[in-house]
């Protein structure tokens, strides 16, 4: 049994079929990069990893629980998927450390004070502690979307899904960020990516998922994916990218 | 062509120009230096002439109970009308069978409707409704406030609808991804940046109620506009009780406005946000 399985995942927005009989099983540990052209489908495969969109047909497993059956405990199950925006999404109406000890407090009922310790290192960890009690609009993009990371992982989750994290920040920003991600590929962390960082993918990916038009057209680890991929979309694909 | 656009000929052309910057500032100090210097000259040549003190300080007490009267419906009214106008937002942005019809409904026909109108079936009609006496004593001044009430909520409930439809998607989402109910998102995130968002409207429509209490004339409510009715017919003096009545209504409107202006900086969260 796999960390998180795609079974026959068909997802439709109205006529639209927008991921076509996904399967795909991501094994714990594992950092998965999915790449593609906009309108793949990327995104929304890693939006119905935690049921942001509902699925058409297929079942979507994470630890063997269902995570697509009707009757799913969804909250508890978002627990263990933690989610990083493009968009960042902080709460605007709190400082960095408010945002991280919401979720713990409100939803698992931890203490005020142990949240705001976990938080503390958390922050830490990404480079923050000193932005503690700042607002969301007094952080740079990149401090930002650390902050989101940060958040993420105060639910101790089983899974990362990051959907285009760097996409919206400055060029000198993307770094940082990019930095806290291999940080935690490094520590073990489960991750789904999708990116356009290409150098990331190759150095930090276990794996390189290329999907196309609601398929996935090329599975490889990084190596064989970048010198030798096996399907013609992969290969103009990269001719493009590279 | 290029050299047209250097720095000097265009300086040059500007100052051709006889509608530039400052002149256009200058006719704007004049202007609002003439307005001020009419007002302070027409208000203080009334007051001089027009205002007679002796019916003033005589008149002064039922102004002070008209002023205490509006102030306490207002009170009522504007916490009412924003307890129930959440709910009405609430109902407005629900998509659910039949909440969210029922919601427009009722707002379609309070703000469809004049006030006065309101004011009038609440106090006329629905006494009319029992075959007895009605029980209610004194019913004009729940009567009022109840019409403020419903109408303001409307109000009220439309600029919370706008506030909670002016937070971006995205904040419900990072608010269920991290686990969270749908209530909890809500409540936790959504509703204190709606609130933000509608507060500035809400506070227009407050103002806007404190106003409306001059319609209660029509129903013998003894407040502001009553108690000037009252005193110029009976004195034939227009002017002395029209500066109580303009002192009575700003002695509640401004203070609002601070009141307003303090909310809306308490939720500054660290300058302009988004």
């Amino acid at each position: 049994m796999s960390l998180l399985e795609f079974d026959g995942v068909d997802k439709y927005y109205g006529e639209t079929h927008v991921l076509k009989d996904i399967d795909l099983d991501i094994e714990a540990q594992e950092v998965c990069v999915v790449i593609g052209p906009s309108g793949s489908g990327k995104s929304t495969l890693l939006r119905c990893a935690n049921r942001l969109e509902e699925i058409q047909n297929g079942e979507i497993r994470l630890d063997g629980q269902s995570l697509s059956a009707p009757n799913a405990d969804i909250n508890y199950l978002r627990q263990q998927v933690g989610m990083v925006f493009q968009s960042f999404n902080l709460f605007p109406h709190k400082t960095a450390l408010e945002n991280i000890t919401l979720a713990p407090t409100k939803v698992r009922g931890v203490k005020k004070k142990q949240a705001q310790q976990r938080a503390h290192d958390l922050l830490a960890d990404v480079g923050l502690d000193a932005q503690a009690d700042s607002y969301p609009n007094q952080l740079s993009g990149g401090q930002q979307q650390r902050v989101a990371i940060a958040r993420a992982l105060a639910m101790d989750p089983k899974v990362m899904l990051f959907d285009e994290v760097t996409s919206a920040l400055d060029p000198e920003l993307v770094g940082e960020v990019l930095g806290v991600m291999r940080d935690l590929a490094e520590g073990g962390m489960t991750m789904m990516v999708v990116t356009h960082e290409m150098d990331f993918a190759r150095e930090v990916g276990d794996r390189i998922i290329l999907m196309a038009d609601g398929h996935i057209v090329e599975d490889a680890p990084p190596e064989k994916f970048f010198n030798d991929p096996d399907s013609e979309r992969a290969k103009t694909f990269l001719s493009k990218m590279l | 062509m290029a050299e047209s656009y250097s720095g000097e000929s265009t300086s040059e052309r500007v100052d051709e120009s006889v509608l530039n910057d400052r002149t256009l500032k200058w006719i704007g100090v004049a202007i609002s230096s003439l307005f001020t210097l009419g007002i302070f000259a027409l208000v203080g040549y009334i007051i001089a002439t027009k205002v007679n003190f002796e019916l003033l300080q005589t008149i002064f007490p039922r102004f002070v109970d008209a002023y205490l009267l509006v102030l306490r419906i207002f009170l009522m009214g504007s916490v009412l009308s924003v307890v129930a106008g959440v709910f009405v937002g609430f109902g407005r942005v629900s998509s659910t069978f039949p909440t969210g019809a029922v919601a427009r409904g009722y707002v379609e026909f309070f703000r469809g409707t004049p006030l006065l109108f309101q004011i009038i079936v609440i106090y006329f009609g629905i006494p009319a409704l029992w075959s007895g006496t009605f029980p209610i004593q004194d019913w004009e001044i729940p009567a009022a406030i109840i019409a403020l009430t419903l109408n303001h909520a409307a109000y009220v409930g439309e600029a919370i609808r706008g506030g909670i439809g002016a937070v971006p998607e995205g904040q419900m989402e990072a608010a269920r991804s991290l686990g969270m109910s749908y209530t909890q998102g809500m409540r936790e995130v959504v509703l204190p940046q709606a609130w933000r968002n509608a507060l500035a409207a809400i506070g227009n429509d407050q103002v806007i109620l404190i106003k409306d209490t001059s319609l209660l004339t029509v129903i013998a409510v003894p407040e502001i506009i009553s108690v000037f009715r009252s005193v110029n017919s009976a004195t034939f003096d227009p002017w002395t009780p029209i500066v109580l009545t303009a002192v009575a209504y700003l002695g509640i409107t401004l203070p609002l406005g601070f009141v307003v202006r303090y909310l809306e900086d308490r939720s500054d969260w660290g300058g302009d946000s988004q």
